[in-house]
């Protein structure tokens, strides 16, 4: 940081806009998740506040919803939520197919229920009393956990996708190979430079191939 | 559910089929099979002196339903192993459900291929074991011409896209293809039923499934033609739905399946005996009954091994079972989780029952992606 006006002046420009840059680096590194957009449904006593305040702590567009609604909102990244015994009844979404990240939120007043927790599918557990470290962490490894299972899960589709397009890709090339009478390696280079040429992908130039060729035969 | 040395304690199983809707007909054979195979279990002392008790939901023949209800069998009640699911679009919305919280699903229908997961043992056959016969049958006794007719959802267009494959690598072609709504009514067979006769194909081949498959081949004898000239070809199309069109209006029209009631051997005459004595002499057998049967059979051997619920150690255990069921010797491919089945085609006969036309010499290993069959589906 500066020490006086005079110190200011005599430094260089690149260093006093390196220092700025490093000042909004450091600014960005303890809220890495600001701006997340977090439902926090638990009861205004004192931790609950507490809970709040820490969110908000973190640069967190935080909602405060009291009594639990018959459904967990679904317009949100993260939901804390209280957790009860009807808990996954009022979860919107299936398991295995979360539209936000789900923390727990466990009071410590009732016995510890570790298969209602299954149920739940959640992404993490926050203890009560709050303490600033646990919330941290809670909103980063759910955040985490939410996002890579969704990444997982468009790679699965991705496969399935690729698959039969490979499938599809394989009898457009055979048919050019026996129709254009050239070699595989060119016919695949047709499939490819057609793909370029119009913009679009290799496997919608594969079926409008195998469709015409079916149309003109 | 964990184990549990002394106890009596039921061993509970969730069972998902549609007992009203369009899917009725089908499912409510399948609900059979899979109640006919716990009955005889609980019979004869349960698993390890327990019974099997099912929880029974009717998702209706909406598929978000078998989502929601697979949550609520695993969640509220306790079930980690589902019976369930015909359609393709039911069991895709299964899957997130077990997936996630580590169930395991025993699917007992025919479908598509191209599918793998750890929590669902698959019983039905893949096109393997049914299209590609099929496809051969099909050229060698009727043409090279073929009309696809099915129903609108993932199941029929991806079954046509390999019986495209099939059809297309040994000389033949695809003249005509219409898709119907999920539960359509006989007023949509209409215009189909006039472009087949214009277009004159060989074979119809259909992927109709539900109560609507009564609507296409009443449309069909409606027109006239002889089945012997251009017959309905089908996957789905088994004794039940014959039943419910009528035994003239399926006279002549051909299956694939693994099974048919008219497989003549000891095993199956004995289950067909069970079956008719609990629901009635009238009522046929089919393939999807079958395959529910066999799987409860399959999952209460290997239950008797673990003796344990748990998803991790059924699946394990299960791999490789073998189970001499109503088709033949079945067995639970390790490779990929599905059922090493057999293949017939059958034609319908005047009394509702299929004669067979062609069977395998043996069980069809399992190949739901179709990697041993050549990059385009060439078959010498």
């Amino acid at each position: 940081m500066d020490t006086n006006a005079a110190a200011k002046t005599k430094r260089p420009l690149s260093q006093r806009t390196s220092a700025a840059a490093a000042m909004r680096k450091n600014a960005t590194a303890t809220t890495p998740h600001q701006n997340l957009r977090i439902a926090v449904i638990v009861e205004p006593d004192a931790d609950g506040e507490r809970l709040i305040r820490e969110l908000q702590r973190l640069r967190c567009e935080v909602r405060h919803i009291w009594p639990i609604p018959p459904q967990l909102p679904v317009d949100c990244d993260l939901v804390f939520c209280t957790l009860v015994e009807d808990m996954p009844k009022r979860i919107p979404w299936l398991p295995g197919e979360p539209e936000a990240g789900l923390v727990l939120v466990d009071r410590g007043v009732s016995n510890l229920d570790l298969k209602l927790i299954h149920n739940c599918a959640a992404h993490g557990v926050l203890h009560y009393p709050v303490v600033q470290r646990a919330v941290q962490t809670c909103v980063a490894l759910a955040r985490e956990h939410f996002l890579y299972e969704r990444r997982l899960r468009n790679r699965i589709d991705k496969l399935d996708e690729n698959l039969r397009t490979m499938r599809l890709v394989e009898r457009a090339k055979s048919l050019l190979v026996r129709v254009k009478n050239v070699s595989e390696e060119e016919a695949y280079n047709y499939l490819r430079r057609q793909a370029m040429e119009r913009r679009v992908t290799i496997g919608a130039v594969a079926n409008a191939i195998i469709d015409s060729h079916e149309l003109l035969s | 559910m964990t184990s549990s040395c002394k106890t009596s304690e039921p061993w509970r199983v969730g069972v998902l089929f549609s007992q009203s809707g369009y899917m009725s007909v089908i499912e409510e054979t399948q609900l059979r099979g899979t109640l006919t195979a716990i009955d005889e279990i609980n019979d004869s002392g349960g698993i390890n002196g327990r019974p099997i008790e099912p929880i029974i939901y009717d998702p209706g023949s909406d598929s978000r339903n078998y989502g929601l209800l697979a949550k609520k069998l695993m969640v509220e009640d306790g079930c980690s192993t589902i019976f369930g699911c015909y359609t393709s679009s039911s069991r895709k919305a299964v899957l997130p459900v077990v997936e996630r919280l580590n169930g395991l699903l025993w699917y007992p229908t025919l479908y598509e291929g191209f599918e793998f997961s750890s929590n669902v043992i698959y019983t039905g056959a893949t096109p393997n074991q049914n299209s590609v016969q099929l496809c051969r049958i099909l050229m060698e006794l009727y043409g090279t011409r073929f009309y696809f007719v099915g129903s609108d959802y993932i199941y029929p267009r991806e079954s046509n896209r390999i019986m495209r494959e099939l059809i297309r690598n040994n000389g033949g072609s695809v003249v005509g293809e219409s898709y119907v709504r999920l539960g359509a009514d006989r007023n949509s067979f209409v215009p189909i039923m006039r472009e087949i006769r214009q277009v004159q194909p060989d074979v119809i081949f259909s992927t109709v499934v539900g109560n609507t498959t009564t609507y296409l081949y009443q449309a069909y004898a409606d027109l006239g033609i002889d089945p012997r000239v251009m017959p309905i070809a089908s996957l789905t199309t088994t004794e039940a739905e014959i039943r419910a069109m009528g035994y003239d209006v399926g006279d002549g029209h051909l299956t694939a399946a693994s099974y048919f009631q008219g497989v003549g051997n000891d095993r199956n005459a004995t289950f067909i005996d069970r079956y008719k004595k609990r629901y009635g002499e009238d009522e046929p057998t089919n393939m999807c009954l079958e395959a529910s049967y066999f799987q409860v059979n399959v999952f209460a051997k290997t239950l008797a091994e673990t003796n344990s619920m748990d998803t991790s150690m059924i699946r394990q255990s299960v791999m490789g079972s073998e189970f001499d069921a109503p088709q033949g010797e079945v067995s639970i491919n390790p490779v990929w989780g599905h059922a090493d089945l057999w293949t017939r085609i059958g034609r319908a006969n005047r009394s509702g029952q299929f004669d067979i036309v062609f069977e395998s010499p043996s069980s069809v290993k399992a190949d739901p992606y179709l990697i041993g069959y050549g990059r385009c589906l060439e078959y010498s």
